[in-house]
């Protein structure tokens, strides 16, 4: 099996462990991902969404005929890059005259989007495509941890377009996810609220954003969490970076470290908290790793 | 949907009984019989079953009036809601045959279920004026009479809207709201303004941000209202008010197109502009730095990922894609620089 792989920004440029820890996954998957060379931004929904759908849909269109061209299915492992680019991909696929407009500008730059390629989330490849049995038995170190799954905005939403098969108010895919790691997904008041980071408002008015963050961290808190997992780089840094912005505006001290779901996997597989660039997140994980792998490591 | 059924008889019987009494107490008009009924319902106030009922809403409108717990108040909202959601379609087949075989409560029961669909809220509202004259012959309650008096010109003073504050058709341009229509957007007419998207609005509860008020802008055509207004931008795209919408409009698509219009309006955020300027110069709108590099070669990935980092020509494309719709334009891209004008 060959996957195009979409990095976006954030993951590559900001929290390379995740990258690491999904290559090493899908080489024990045996899944091959294939770089899209000269990939750009997916582009960002916030704001060039927001600003100007034809500019949006055009750079996505781009990134979606890279994949055309690989003759495979893109998999992205961030909730921005995988709600700009299915979006666009399901808008040029249905609308014959957007994507006759899309396709004027494209052919300036000698491509085509011609609707061949389908966009997957990591998460949905990992449950759809590997399986749960074949995850489990990856798992070398089971952690012991109690984790705050959070979903994200722009994974299961949409569900009127997006065909990911859950509930988007009451899912299980990631709780499901996280469990094989012997973590334990702790239920928490309002889960499926939003980081605060999305739709150009961490950008425009980091206030906002951090306010809802807030929320977010003292619901987790009073659940009694030792770790956040996401399956978003966006909302990855809003909690990593955001707790500190958090802790600046409100006198808090909130110190709940984060792992991406692929960084999750990476531990219990066994990689090093260096390899998964742990080590480099504002917030220390150390803590939380000594308890994951307390029982291993005697 | 068996809970519900169990839950509609109740409230049929209910209706009955309290209808009845109703009845009675405005032929007899004694004090004593107010009271009385006054404290009945103020014990179905704890019985969740009850709660169902015209009757008993306009009474728990003047029991929790007069108390001065702020819990109460908000139990007594959640009830009307109660009645809106659960009561008022099981209710009526059940009025019809109270008609049949009661002449004389006719009028009262067909007032009841009009006014309930029509609208809850004023409902009960005009119910409490109701009560107030009602209730004049309760001397104890002149105290709070008064109050409530000085209360009505506070809010009035609040509510009423001045010449300045109304909007006209002068305000309104239909161009606007087709922009919505033409872009693929129709249900945009759809929405009936029940405010579910306001209730679940994480941005709403934090910021002046009204999503409900928004859609409805859009459709009257209010076009520098919502362009003009940063709440507009206060949106993180979360979608949970348009999966709860129950009128599937794309919400999310409106706030969306609502955006891009203020966007070529000229209303843009510079923060914004300046993602837009770091895609055009990189590809990224968060680009590689010094310290991301070391840590990808700290791991033994490739110093830059292979994306537009990686290949100048693929840049090149983006940039010039950029141009073709004329992005760098609408943000003000200074090719010289490399950042915004001005």
């Amino acid at each position: 099996m060959e996957i195009a792989y979409f990095l976006g920004c954030i993951m590559p440029n900001r929290y390379p462990g995740i990258e690491k820890a999904t290559r090493i996954l899908f080489d024990a998957l045996d899944i091959e991902l294939k770089d899209m060379e000269g990939a750009s931004c997916c582009p960002a929904p916030g704001v060039f969404g927001s600003f100007d759908e034809e500019t949006w849909a055009t750079i996505a269109a781009r990134n979606l005929t890279l994949a055309e061209d690989m003759g495979a299915d893109i998999m992205t492992e961030c909730n921005g890059c995988f709600g700009s680019l299915f979006e666009a991909n399901h808008m040029l696929k249905d609308n014959e005259e957007k994507r006759a407009k899309i396709n004027a500008n494209l052919a300036e730059i000698g491509k085509e989007f011609k609707g061949t390629t389908n966009v997957k989330h990591l998460a949905q490849i990992l449950r759809d495509d590997v399986g749960y049995e074949k995850l489990a038995s990856l798992i070398e170190k089971p952690l012991d941890l109690n984790v705050a799954v959070h979903y994200g905005c722009h994974f299961l939403k949409p569900t009127d377009e997006i065909g990911i098969e859950d509930q988007a108010e009451n899912p299980a895919i990631l709780d499901d996810l996280v469990e094989i790691t012997g973590a334990k997904s702790i239920d928490y008041k309002d889960k499926m609220m939003c980081c605060g980071a999305g739709g150009g408002v961490r950008s425009r008015d980091l206030d906002v954003t951090a306010s809802y963050t807030k929320e977010k961290l003292d619901h987790m808190s009073e659940a009694g969490v030792d770790a956040i997992v996401n399956v978003c780089p966006f909302c990855h840094m809003q909690f990593d970076q955001g707790q500190l912005e958090v802790n600046e505006r409100y006198g808090t001290d909130f110190a709940i470290p984060v792992f991406h779901l692929a960084q999750l996997y990476g531990l219990a597989m066994g990689l090093s908290a260096e390899e998964l660039t742990l080590t480099a997140q504002k917030i220390d994980a150390a803590p939380a790793l000594a308890k994951a792998l307390g029982e291993n490591a005697k | 949907m068996k809970i519900r059924g169990v839950f509609s008889m109740s409230i049929i019987n209910r209706l009955k009984s309290l209808f009845k009494e109703e009845k009675d107490i405005i032929e007899k008009g004694t004090e004593e019989k107010i009271s009385k009924s006054v404290d009945d319902t103020s014990s179905d106030f704890n019985d969740p079953i009850v709660s169902g009922t015209k009757i008993t809403v306009s009474r728990e409108a003047s029991f929790s009036r007069d108390s001065e717990s702020g819990t109460i108040e908000l139990k007594f909202k959640k009830d009307v809601h109660t009645i809106e959601e659960e009561s008022v379609e099981d209710n009526l087949p059940a009025i019809e045959e109270d008609k049949s075989s009661n002449d004389e409560e006719i009028p009262e029961v067909e007032e009841a279920p009009a006014e309930e669909s029509l609208d809850v809220e004023e409902n009960t509202s005009s119910e409490e004026e109701d009560i107030d004259t009602d209730d004049e012959v309760e001397s104890a309650e002149k105290a709070d009479d008064e109050e409530k008096d000085q209360k009505d010109k506070k809010r009035d003073n609040m509510t009423l809207l001045t010449d300045k504050e109304l909007l006209t058709d002068a305000n309104r341009d239909p161009e606007f709201t087709a922009e919505f229509i033409d872009a693929g957007i129709e249900t945009v007419k759809h929405c009936f303004q029940c405010g579910t998207c306001g209730g679940g609005c994480p941005s709403g509860r934090r910021t002046p941000y009204k999503v409900r008020q928004i859609v409805r802008k859009c459709l009257l055509g209010l076009k520098e209202e919502v362009i003009t207004d940063d709440a507009l931008w206060m949106c993180t795209t979360c979608y949970t008010c348009q999966e709860r919408c129950p009128r599937s409009v794309k919400i999310v698509e409106i706030i969306k197109k609502a955006r891009n219009v203020a966007a070529h309006a000229g209303y843009m955020a510079k923060p914004h502009k300046m993602t837009g300027v770091f895609v055009m110069n990189t590809g990224h709108g968060v680009p590689i730095n010094d310290a991301a590099k070391a840590l990808r070669t700290q791991i033994g990935l490739s110093e830059v990922p292979a994306t537009t980092h990686a290949f100048p020509e693929a840049l090149e494309e983006v940039q010039k894609l950029c141009k073709i719709t004329a992005f760098d334009e609408l943000i003000g891209y200074d090719e010289a620089t490399g950042g915004l004008k001005e």
